[in-house]
């Protein structure tokens, strides 16, 4: 039995103006969500993009969590003062390949730098969940300003598209509960002018939480995320841009404890020369205990000391090789 | 496929487009078929499971119609019920009854401390306790004449698998469901918009309330001993809001998705925290569906309210250690259970006591009721103490810690109430308690129906919108789903 037409259609056009009036409540909803990004937003590195006051910079930084910690409070600011040059930090904490991929095509898709430095942590090569589980993480867009270049290369890739449909849609963006609040981490906020004292159990647990206990298992896509990487080295020389891959420094009996660490230091190695790629390795520098505000994280000292005797000299020998 | 998410959202808007664009002798195909695939979207991998006892259900019923000797047909019943409720037994609590069972022998006999009973580990399936129940109930009702079986084998499978109270509930009773299948279903744009109504009010109590307490409870709850006496006592009240929102918010939504579908389920809560006694909260107001499934196939057989005094708080107690052990194998569970018959037992034994000092003291009508709630939830409280912990260590920890700090509780509250998230949780409680307090003398969504459409709208954009500006859609699992 088919229902009464009549009884269907005003059921449907009430249904409609329902739906009407509620899209053009919505869009006052997202409109207030993007005043409240540009109001708030501050770390976010697609806000940072958009926002860029430069068209043009000389370094990117793109990594993880230990890349991060360079663009802590004031850190930016006086590495360019040191080195004289543009520098914008787009790294993201628990950020690997595909990641930082997407990071830069989008940086790309607007602006133009010299170099990438690129702060390699291993962990990141290690499983999805730096990867393609982290991209589709909601919170990563929560202060993401509507950019339709950004937009454009979440729809490109199968795995991006949800995520890009609800960047589209602003849910997330309108859903944030930390939408008043500073976007600061709460490392940079509190712990960052600490410093760490040792203990075995929770070095243990972080390197239990970043490394799969058999990082040479058929499980372990190792081998995708370092193709993934050169591929990323040889995206960059399309697009004219030199790569420089630093190991930032960690503690020495954080760095005992890794798992596979020389294999994947001769991999990484391996790819950077057939890419022509130029690799620091500043694990083992500058990394006294007092340096680091919790297991592997350096702190305000060692960052500045870090910047003073290792990295502001990579960065300037960079640049005299640029010009 | 939980409730609170979108791919359930969606899921749902076709099926009701699709329901309604095909005639009524096809409908309980589609029905059947959306609610298996939703069973099987919702992580279980006990479709099987679900089909053969629907099987032995309805075969089981069958003979149990056919057959007039009286033996024969109790025997049946017997194997079907051993049957079904072997199922959940196996699933749910073997584990549980093996640990016990030896632990217990261990403690006897040390030496035994190297034999163990074989544990399978078996995962429960989702919505056995309930879809077990409603087994049960067809074949006592089949059993008693109340009901002659189902012949159809499609019906009778979409009264176990009807999707909305699949996982949770309401336990629907096969008579009122079966034969509203039979009933044409023609298209009510009042209906609808009534089902959408509970659906959307069942979200915002899920998504907007249950999920945004839940993480402050859980954090309380996890380390008893290293939360505060505030948090530990500020937890246990958003927990009675939290499990209210959370099954009710349920219930709303399955009862209102089956109204879009043109069928009529069970009332299951009525404004609980607002009994004046906990025989009112549980015969009248709290997961109605399950106190009357024991009324009815336990209490009642038992020997209900005939005997003695003993007698019937013997009944009383048993119902409510097996309502508890329902819940959940563990031993928390059968303790809540074994409180709640207990006051019921007190109250039954001091009836005559309250009268006369009820007589003596009196009170005005709305202070006494305003008294009686206020004790009835804090009974209630404790109980979900036990209902909440991890253990029996842990329930008795927090209740002796917060009842140590009874007389500065008040004080340490309100020291706590400090964060913007507690605040809000608090106003949200306000809400959702005006809107309970207007429904106790009027249906609220009746009071709004008679509104005009600018206020009726305004109301439906405010709920949509604060689930999406407040919810939380990190797709928690309802409480019950565990059951």
């Amino acid at each position: 039995m088919f229902p009464e037409a009549t009884e269907v259609t005003t059921f449907l056009r009430r249904a409609m103006a329902f739906v009407l009036v509620g899209l053009m409540l919505y869009l006052g909803l997202y409109a207030a969500s993007e005043y409240l990004i540009y109001k708030h937003a501050r770390r976010n590195r697609f806000y940072m993009v958009k926002t860029a006051p430069s068209a043009r910079y000389d370094h990117v930084v793109l990594g993880a969590s230990h890349a991060a910690a360079l663009d802590f409070e004031d850190m930016n600011a006086r590495l360019e003062q040191m080195t004289g040059s543009r520098i914008l930090n787009l790294s993201i904490v628990g950020a690997g390949i595909t990641v930082n991929r997407l990071m830069l095509e989008y940086f790309l898709a607007g602006h133009q730098t010299t170099d990438v430095v690129y702060v390699v942590d291993s962990f990141a090569f290690y499983s999805r969940e730096w990867n393609e589980d982290r991209l589709q993480d909601a919170r990563l867009f929560y202060r993401a300003p509507f950019d339709p270049a950004l937009a454009r290369l979440l729809l490109r890739s199968q795995a991006t598209r949800l995520v890009a449909l609800d960047y589209i849609v602003g849910f997330s963006r309108i859903n944030n509960p930390d939408r008043f609040k500073p976007d600061v981490s709460e490392e940079e906020a509190t712990r960052f002018g600490r410093t760490y004292r040792p203990i075995r159990q929770i070095d243990q647990q972080r390197t239990g939480y970043l490394y799969p206990a058999k990082v040479d298992g058929p499980a372990v896509p190792r081998g995708r995320y370092l193709a993934e990487f050169e591929d990323l080295l040889r995206y960059g020389k399309s697009r004219n841009v030199r790569f420089v891959v630093i190991k930032p420094p960690i503690p020495q009996r954080i760095y005992r404890m890794i798992p596979g660490e020389g294999s994947f230091d001769a991999a990484l190695k391996e790819i950077l020369s057939r890419q022509g790629v130029g690799f620091h390795d500043f694990s083992l520098v500058g990394n006294d205990e007092r340096f680091f505000y919790d297991t592997d994280h350096l702190n305000r000292a060692g960052v500045l000391n870090f910047f003073e005797h290792y990295l502001k000299g990579t960065l300037t020998s960079l640049a005299r090789g640029a010009s | 496929m939980l409730f609170n998410s979108f791919p359930f959202l969606a899921f749902f808007a076709v099926l009701a487009a699709s329901y309604y664009a095909i005639p009524h002798r096809h409908r309980w195909i589609l029905l059947l078929g959306a609610s298996l695939y939703f069973y099987a979207a919702s992580k279980s991998n006990y479709v099987l499971l679900l089909l053969g006892i629907t099987l032995v259900a309805y075969l089981a019923g069958l003979s149990i119609g056919a057959s007039a000797d009286r033996r024969k047909r109790t025997a049946i019943l017997a194997a079907a019920v051993v049957a079904v409720l072997g199922a959940l037994f196996v699933f749910k609590y073997y584990d549980f009854f093996a640990g016990s069972l030896d632990a217990l022998i261990a403690d006897v006999w040390p030496a035994s401390a190297r034999l163990r009973l074989p544990r399978p580990g078996l995962v429960v399936a989702a919505g056995l306790s309930f879809y077990t129940f409603s087994c049960v109930s067809y074949l006592a009702d089949v059993y008693a004449g109340r009901l002659p079986p189902e012949r159809h084998l499609g019906h009778f499978a979409l009264y176990v698998a009807f999707f909305p109270k699949l996982l949770a509930g309401p336990i629907e009773r096969a008579r009122p469901f079966l034969s509203q299948l039979q009933q044409p279903v023609s298209f009510s744009g009042a209906a609808i918009a009534s089902g959408l109504q509970l659906m959307l009010w069942g979200l915002f109590k899920k998504v907007v309330i249950a999920d945004r307490l839940a993480p402050f409870v859980d954090a309380a709850y996890r380390q008893p001993e290293l939360s505060s006496v505030a948090d530990l006592a500020l937890a246990t009240y958003f927990f009675a809001f939290q499990l209210y929102c959370d099954f009710s918010g349920y219930s709303d939504i399955a009862i209102g998705a089956a109204k879009v579908l043109g069928i009529d389920l069970i009332e299951n809560f009525r404004r609980p925290y607002f009994s004046t006694s906990v025989r009112e909260f549980w015969s009248q107001r709290w997961h109605l569906s399950l106190t009357a499934w024991f009324r009815d196939y336990m209490y009642i057989p038992l020997g209900g309210n005939q005997g003695s005094q003993l007698r019937l708080s013997f009944n009383l107690m048993a119902v409510f250690l097996v309502s508890g052990l329902w819940h959940g194998a563990n031993w928390t569970f059968v303790v809540w259970g074994g409180l709640n018959g207990l006051y019921l037992v007190v109250s039954l034994m001091t009836r005559r006591a309250r009268k006369k000092v009820a007589g003596l003291v009196r009170l005005p009508a709305g202070l006494g009721s305003c008294l009686r709630g206020l004790l009835t939830f804090h009974l209630v409280l404790v109980t979900w103490v036990f209902f909440r912990a991890a253990s029996l260590a842990d329930a008795t920890a927090i209740l002796a810690r917060v009842s140590r700090s009874a007389a500065s509780l008040p004080r340490l509250i309100r020291a706590r109430v400090t964060s913007g998230e507690i605040l809000l949780s608090l106003a949200l409680i306000g809400v959702l308690l005006v809107v309970e307090a207007l429904d106790e003398t009027r249906p609220f969504w009746e009071r709004v129906r008679a509104r005009p459409l600018f206020v009726r709208w305004a109301l439906y954009y405010a709920l949509l919108f604060s689930l999406i500006v407040l919810g939380t859609w990190k797709l928690q699992q309802f409480v019950y789903m565990q059951f």
